[in-house]
């Protein structure tokens, strides 16, 4: 079994509750209603109540700490923080919840996060009304520098740069194919998942049209509607729950600097994991070589190339020979994305791949079950480049 | 890379001929605040780019800040660039969920670096989005959209 390192909240904490909405283009629920699903489930998994629960780490944006804790009753919430990283809050989240509990500030944390991607757009007559909104503050460079030139949305944005890693090292788009495919190919073994029963050729990948370049429409993930939730508890409390503890053994966060501003970094290419992996890692007491697979946020497929090479796993510019021959896939040497990820399961913000991280951990994954896996890693990417990653393993630390 | 759905030899949708008077009718044109409209009034008032350089050690910075993040002096002016820039990084959009921009796509949006350091975004013209390389030389034109903003084209600059 592993051992915690000591380092930080090293094996202090452990995930002992998952809960999840189904996966959906089309919903009558509300974000908060999907939230609040989620959490109640998680925390019905774990066996408690939501009294048991004393500190909610809310999602940025869409619903508050205070309003999921009216509502699921929870009665005394010992603490509050709030991650405002996008894609990669969930997973700093689980790090958040942690260090609450490795210091004795808190013991049991919910950490929720859901929205109405696809609805948000798309409105069913009738539905309820959402007005909920995600913030961030890099929303004021966008609305000054980029959106007056069309760049309105995440794809453009980040194609300001992945054109650039495209062409500095001539990555082929057959290694972000290789992605797609791998997300598809898992999500054919997951019932949860939006896009079972549609599965994806190289052939089809490579035929798909253009967005913004190097972003074909088969790079970008799935809108979707959905809510998903973890609680943490103490590695102590843990070994009483009913599923086998989940233990966070190593976590990170990091940001580019400038974290608000994408193109005037020295290195438009270094990610906020390029300095969180080696941290968590360091946590962890564990190398990138020991993960048995790999949960990697995947809002769009080049940049899970530039996750891999900051996870360790290739040099810069190396990421299109980790992911070939099968490398990534179920059967593979670092199975990646064994739920379908963003790009076939469902948009979550990642909390999707926490939950699918906990799953493979407790020998629960069904077909795609990694045989024996003890340990494995989550990451999260968010807003203009922020990153987290949770280093995961199965029991006790 | 390969472009399929590009057509060979098209010209470049977003005014090719430097008309840019109804270009963008329904751009987004943003109301800045802090730094940021002091930014663009400058360029407005110079016709012409500025870019915040530190008064205490000549740091140009892109978008400005309060503090330059090389010598954390708080003085500073908006002043010239020498006008010398080149392509950092580009991208091609063949979609647009924007009524304004649909009509102009393929778009090219250009990262222009500055011989000063900055890289800032403009939208290329006199190019086809195929001859687009990175490294080749670039002009930037500001073209005024209120007292308060301008936007950037980014022109071949020939060698």
């Amino acid at each position: 079994m592993t051992r915690a390192t000591g380092m930080g909240f090293s094996g202090k904490a452990a995930i002992v509750g998952i809960g999840e909405t189904d996966y959906v283009r089309g919903t009558d629920q509300s974000i908060l209603q999907m939230i609040l699903g989620a959490s109640m489930a998680a925390i019905k998994d774990a066996g408690l109540k939501p009294s048991d629960v004393d500190a909610v780490i809310p999602p940025p944006g869409f619903v508050a700490w205070d309003e999921i804790a009216a509502h699921l009753g929870i009665p005394d919430v010992r603490y509050t923080a709030c991650p405002q990283m996008g894609g990669a809050s969930p997973t700093a989240a689980l790090n958040t919840a942690a260090m609450a509990i490795a210091l004795g500030v808190a013991s049991t944390v919910l950490v929720p996060i859901g929205w109405n991607g696809y609805s948000a757009m798309r409105p069913r007559p009738g539905a309820r009304p959402n007005k909920r909104r995600f913030s961030a503050a890099f929303f004021e460079i966008v609305k000054n520098y980029y959106a007056p030139y069309g760049l309105r949305s995440a794809p453009w944005w980040y194609s300001l740069y992945l054109q650039r890693y495209v062409k500095q090292y001539n990555v082929p788009p057959e290694a972000a194919g290789a992605v797609a495919l791998a997300c598809r190919a898992h999500a054919q073994l997951n019932d949860k998942a939006l896009m079972r029963g549609r599965p994806l050729t190289m052939d089809e990948y490579l035929a798909s049209a253009y967005i913004t370049e190097p972003l074909r429409k088969l790079d970008c993930c799935v809108e979707t509607d959905c809510a998903a939730a973890v609680v943490v508890t103490s590695a102590e409390r843990a070994k009483d729950m009913p599923h086998v503890p989940v233990t966070i053994l190593g976590g990170a966060e990091g940001h580019p600097n400038r974290p608000d501003e994408l193109i005037n970094r020295k290195d438009v290419l270094d990610l906020g994991l390029d300095l969180a992996a080696p941290r968590a890692f360091a946590m962890a007491g564990v190398k990138p070589a020991d993960m048995d697979f790999l949960q990697v946020y995947d809002c769009f497929t080049y940049i899970v190339l530039l996750e891999l090479e900051a996870l360790g796993y290739a040099e810069r510019g190396g990421a299109a020979e980790f992911v070939k021959n099968g490398n990534i896939q179920l059967g593979g040497k670092y199975p990646m994305n064994t739920h379908g990820g963003l790009m076939s399961q469902g948009h979550c913000w990642g909390m999707n791949h926490i939950v699918e991280a906990t799953r493979q951990l407790r020998h629960d994954a069904g077909p795609a079950q990694v045989a024996g896996c003890e340990l494995g890693l989550v990451t999260g990417y968010g807003d203009l480049g922020d990153g987290s990653i949770a280093i995961l393993a199965r029991g006790a630390a | 890379m390969s472009s399929p759905e590009r057509p060979k030899g098209e010209a470049a949708s977003v005014q090719p001929d430097g008309n840019t008077a109804n270009a963008t009718p329904h751009m987004m044109i943003p109301k800045p605040d802090e730094l940021d409209v002091e930014f663009y009034q400058a360029v407005v008032k110079a016709g012409a780019l500025r870019v915040q350089r530190c008064s205490a050690c000549g740091t140009w910075t892109h978008p400005a800040r309060y503090y330059c993040p090389q010598c954390s002096s708080g003085d500073f002016t908006f002043a010239a660039p020498s006008g010398r820039a080149t392509v950092y990084s580009y991208t091609v959009s063949h979609f647009s969920v924007e009524p304004a921009w649909q009509p102009f796509v393929p778009y090219v949006t250009i990262v222009v670096e500055l011989a000063e350091g900055p890289r800032l975004v403009a939208t290329a013209r006199n190019i086809r989005p195929d001859e687009v390389v990175i490294g080749m030389p670039m002009r930037i034109v500001p073209e005024t959209k209120s007292p308060d903003f301008a936007i950037f084209w980014a022109e071949p600059a020939g060698e």
